[in-house]
């Protein structure tokens, strides 16, 4: 059964957030989803950029009061 | 499939400059394209190993707030990448000559050896070379 981890990235700059998205996503298996929260707004941008170079997929992205939540899907 | 390879020629010392060289190198590292990154002339010493990251970096505005924000430091990044991605660090081997300076002196676990240019160069042909 797939799971859900969440890295609070709140506060770090670009590419801190991408960086820490990755990082996470090697440590978990295929079909688990990582969900970065963040405040830089370029990781709304940027993440599904890098999503689709590198072939997982994008589960949704919500913005909350100050900050945006981004969900990854491990597909490889 | 791997893209093209970016190969990063950083000279500068300036702080504003190598954060934009590890930006690139990292994010490019992570998205599948093969990073060669080669460290000469001024750039080198911000690399001597132990130094705090307010003895490391000279820059003008910019880098005091990078600093004062907490921007991802430069060489840490370049150790992201490194880890994350695929990334060959070369010392410049002129630089580290005139420097009197071996691998060792230099940010543990980052660099791969020491390089020289024309084999960087030729390398670079095949792909594209961003200098900074």
């Amino acid at each position: 059964m797939s799971k859900r981890t969440t890295i609070d990235a709140k506060g770090a700059f670009c590419p801190g957030p991408l960086m820490e998205l990755i990082a996470a996503l090697k440590l978990v298996e295929v079909g688990d989803e990582i969900e970065v929260l963040s405040t830089d707004k370029g990781t709304v941008t940027d993440t599904p950029e890098w999503v689709n170079k590198v072939g997982h997929e994008m589960v949704e992205t919500v913005e909350h009061d100050g900050y945006w939540s981004v969900v990854v899907r491990k597909a490889k | 499939m791997a893209g093209q390879p970016l190969f990063i020629l950083l000279c500068s010392a300036e702080h504003e400059k190598i954060q934009m060289a590890a930006m690139l190198a990292s994010v490019a590292a992570v998205s599948d394209r093969p990073v060669t990154l080669f460290v000469s002339m001024g750039a080198l010493p911000v690399f001597q190993k132990g130094l705090s990251p307010d003895e490391a970096y000279k820059g003008g505005s910019f880098s005091k707030i990078l600093r004062d924000k907490g921007a991802p430091d430069a060489i840490t990044l370049f150790g992201q990448g490194k880890m994350l991605g695929e990334m060959t660090v070369l010392a410049c081997s002129m630089a580290l000559d005139v420097l009197g300076w071996e691998l060792e002196d230099l940010t543990e676990d980052l660099f791969d050896e020491p390089g020289g240019l024309t084999k960087f160069l030729n390398d670079a042909e095949d792909g594209q070379l961003v200098t900074l």
